[in-house]
C-alpha cells in the first residue's frame, strides 16, 4: 500500500485497461502516431518507450481526450475519456511540469481540481502529503523548482485516487532520490492493481521501474514486450533498444571522429 | 450522483478565478479608476459656470467605465487565454473533458463577479461625483430618480457584458495577447469608423459599444439617433453572446 491509498483489489481490472485502436495522428503532412494498435494491463507498471519525437506525448494527450485522432480511438475500460462520470476519479494523468497557473498556489490549484470532481479537501491536503508539498503548499507554483513542479503534477494525477495513471516523462527534472521516489510510488500503485502506463525516453530508468514494455519509433508500434525479453538477447538492453529504433528515429548525430 | 456536471465545473471556476492575483488587481482597478473619474469631474465642474445639470455630471462621472471596460474586458480574456498560456487548460480539459461545460462555467463565474464589480465601480463613479459637489449650486443626481439610477445599474451591466465578450474572444482568440489587442479594437476602431461617416455616422454608431456606453446608457436620456439605453445594454449581452457561441464551437473542434 502506498501512503493510504485505498486498495482496488475489489474491483475488476477489465475496467483499468487502457486500449488503443488503430489510433492516428497527423498534423499537415507529417504522422505523428501511425495506427497504434495496444493494450495497457492493470497490476503492472508499463513503460512507453522511444525516441524523442517518436509521439509519446501526442498519444498521452489522445488518451485523455486533449487532442483528437484522425483515426481509430483509446478506451480506458470500454470508454472513451470524454464519456467518464468521473475523470479524475478513473484516470489521473501528469501531462507535462507545467500545467498549472504559476500565479496559483499549489493548494488551490488542487483544490480547484477536486472540486470539478466532487473530490473532498482533505484529499487535497492528503496528496499534498504524499508528494511532500504540505509546507510550500501557499507558495505561487510558478516559484517552484523543476522538481516541485513535478510533484505538482503526481500530486494531480493521484487527486482522484484513480484506477488507471498515465505519467509522460515523469522523472524530467527529478533528482536521484525523487527519482527513486516515483519509481517506488509506480510500483506500489501498479502491485494495488492499478494500470500504470509510464513514457519514457530513458531505457535504463524504465527498466528498473516497467514490467512491460511498449516501443515506439515515428508513431509506429515497434514492440510490446517485457524488460525480462527485451534484454534476453544477449545484448544490453540498451543495445537492444537501439536496435530496435534504429529504422525510426527522427535526428541522430554521428561519431565525432 | 452521476457524474460531474455544471455545479462543479462552476465551483472549480470560482476557486481558480478567486486564486489568482490579476483577479484582484483588475477589478480592484476598475473601482478605483471609475471613482477616481468621478472625483475629478464633480471638482471640475465646481467652478463650472453657468451650473451644470445632473444630467451633465452624472454621465460625465460614469466616463471612468471607458477604462474600467478595457480592465474588465481584460479579466474576461485572461479566465481563458490564461489557461492556454500556462498549460493549465489540459488540466482543466483532463478534470471536467466536456469542453463547453468548462466555458458555459467561466461565463457564469467570471461574467457574475464582473456583473458585481462593474455595478459597484458604476456606483462609485456617481457617488463620488456626487459627494465632489457637495456645497455647490449644481443639483444633485438622486438615485431615487428611475433616470438616474437607471444609467449607473446599465453601466455596471454594460461593463459586466463587456468582460463576457472579453471571455468569447479569449475562447477564440487563445493567446492572451492578441486576445487583449483585438478586444480594445474592436472597442475603439468601430467607434473612429462611425465618426468618419460624419452625420450619417449615427446609423453605425448605435451599434458601436463605446458609443452606447457614452451616449446612450450612462445618460439619463440618449442622444437623438441611438437606441434607448436598456436595448444598447441587451444588445452588449448579444455582442457576447455571438463572441461565447464562436468560441464554444471552435472549442470543440481545436486540440488543446
Amino acid at each position: 500500500m502506498v501512503s493510504g491509498f485505498r486498495p482496488l483489489t475489489a474491483l475488476p481490472s477489465v475496467d483499468h485497461v487502457i486500449e488503443l485502436r488503430e489510433l492516428t495522428k497527423r498534423y499537415g503532412d507529417r504522422v505523428a502516431v501511425d495506427g497504434l494498435s495496444v493494450r495497457v494491463q492493470a497490476g503492472v507498471v508499463t513503460g512507453f518507450l522511444g525516441p524523442n519525437g517518436s509521439g509519446k506525448s501526442t498519444t498521452m494527450r489522445m488518451i485523455l481526450g486533449l487532442d483528437a485522432p484522425d483515426h481509430g480511438e483509446a478506451l480506458i475500460g470500454g470508454v472513451r475519456y470524454r464519456d467518464l462520470d468521473w475523470p479524475l476519479k478513473t484516470v489521473g494523468a501528469l501531462l507535462d511540469a507545467g500545467a498549472f497557473h504559476p500565479g496559483r498556489s499549489a493548494r488551490a490549484h488542487l483544490t480547484a481540481l477536486a472540486a470539478s470532481n466532487d473530490i473532498p479537501g482533505s484529499r487535497v491536503e492528503q496528496v499534498l502529503r504524499v508528494v511532500g508539498l504540505s509546507d510550500a503548499a501557499t507558495r505561487r507554483a510558478g516559484t517552484y523548482s523543476l522538481g516541485m513542479r513535478q510533484r505538482l503534477g503526481v500530486a494531480v494525477a493521484l487527486l482522484g485516487d484513480p484506477g488507471v495513471l498515465l505519467l509522460d516523462e515523469p522523472v524530467n527534472g527529478l533528482d536521484p532520490e525523487g527519482i527513486r521516489w516515483i519509481r517506488d510510488l509506480l510500483r506500489g500503485l501498479a502491485a494495488e492493481g492499478r494500470t500504470v502506463f509510464v513514457s519514457s525516453h530513458l531505457i535504463a530508468e524504465m527498466a528498473l521501474t516497467a514490467d512491460r514494455l511498449v516501443v515506439i519509433g515515428r508513431g509506429r508500434l515497434l514492440a510490446e514486450t517485457t524488460v525480462a525479453e527485451l534484454a534476453a538477447g544477449g545484448d544490453s538492453l540498451e543495445d537492444a533498444f537501439f536496435r530496435l529504433t534504429a529504422q525510426d528515429t527522427d535526428y541522430r548525430g554521428v561519431g565525432a571522429s | 450522483m452521476n457524474g460531474y456536471g455544471f455545479r462543479h465545473a462552476a465551483r472549480m471556476e470560482r476557486i481558480k478565478l478567486r486564486s489568482v492575483r490579476s483577479t484582484w488587481w483588475l477589478a480592484v482597478a476598475a473601482v478605483v479608476v471609475m471613482a477616481a473619474a468621478g472625483a475629478g469631474v464633480g471638482l471640475g465642474y465646481r467652478s463650472h459656470t453657468p451650473v451644470a445639470t445632473a444630467a451633465q455630471i452624472l454621465n460625465n462621472s460614469l466616463g471612468g467605465a471607458i477604462v474600467a471596460q478595457l480592465l474588465l474586458g481584460a479579466l474576461g480574456v485572461l479566465v481563458v487565454t490564461g489557461e492556454y498560456g500556462t498549460g493549465m487548460i489540459r488540466s482543466t480539459f483532463a478534470a471536467v473533458p466536456r469542453r463547453r461545460t468548462v466555458l458555459a462555467a467561466k461565463v457564469a463565474v467570471c461574467g457574475g463577479a464582473a456583473l458585481t464589480v462593474g455595478l459597484v465601480a458604476s456606483f462609485a463613479g456617481y457617488l463620488s461625483g456626487q459627494l465632489a459637489i457637495r456645497g455647490t449650486a449644481i443639483p444633485a443626481a438622486s438615485l431615487g430618480d428611475p433616470a438616474i439610477l437607471r444609467a449607473v445599474v446599465l453601466t455596471g451591466v454594460y461593463l459586466g457584458a463587456t468582460a463576457l465578450i472579453g471571455v468569447g474572444i479569449g475562447a477564440i482568440v487563445r493567446h492572451s495577447g492578441a486576445a487583449i489587442g483585438t478586444l480594445f479594437a474592436l472597442m475603439f476602431v468601430p467607434m473612429i469608423v462611425a465618426g468618419l461617416f460624419g452625420e450619417s455616422g449615427i446609423q453605425i454608431g448605435r451599434f458601436v459599444p463605446l458609443l452606447m456606453l457614452l451616449n446612450s446608457i450612462a445618460v439619463t436620456s440618449p442622444l437623438p439617433g441611438l437606441f434607448a439605453s436598456w436595448i444598447s445594454a441587451l444588445l452588449m449581452c448579444g455582442y457576447a453572446a455571438v463572441a461565447i457561441l464562436c468560441g464554444g464551437v471552435l472549442l470543440r473542434y481545436r486540440d488543446a
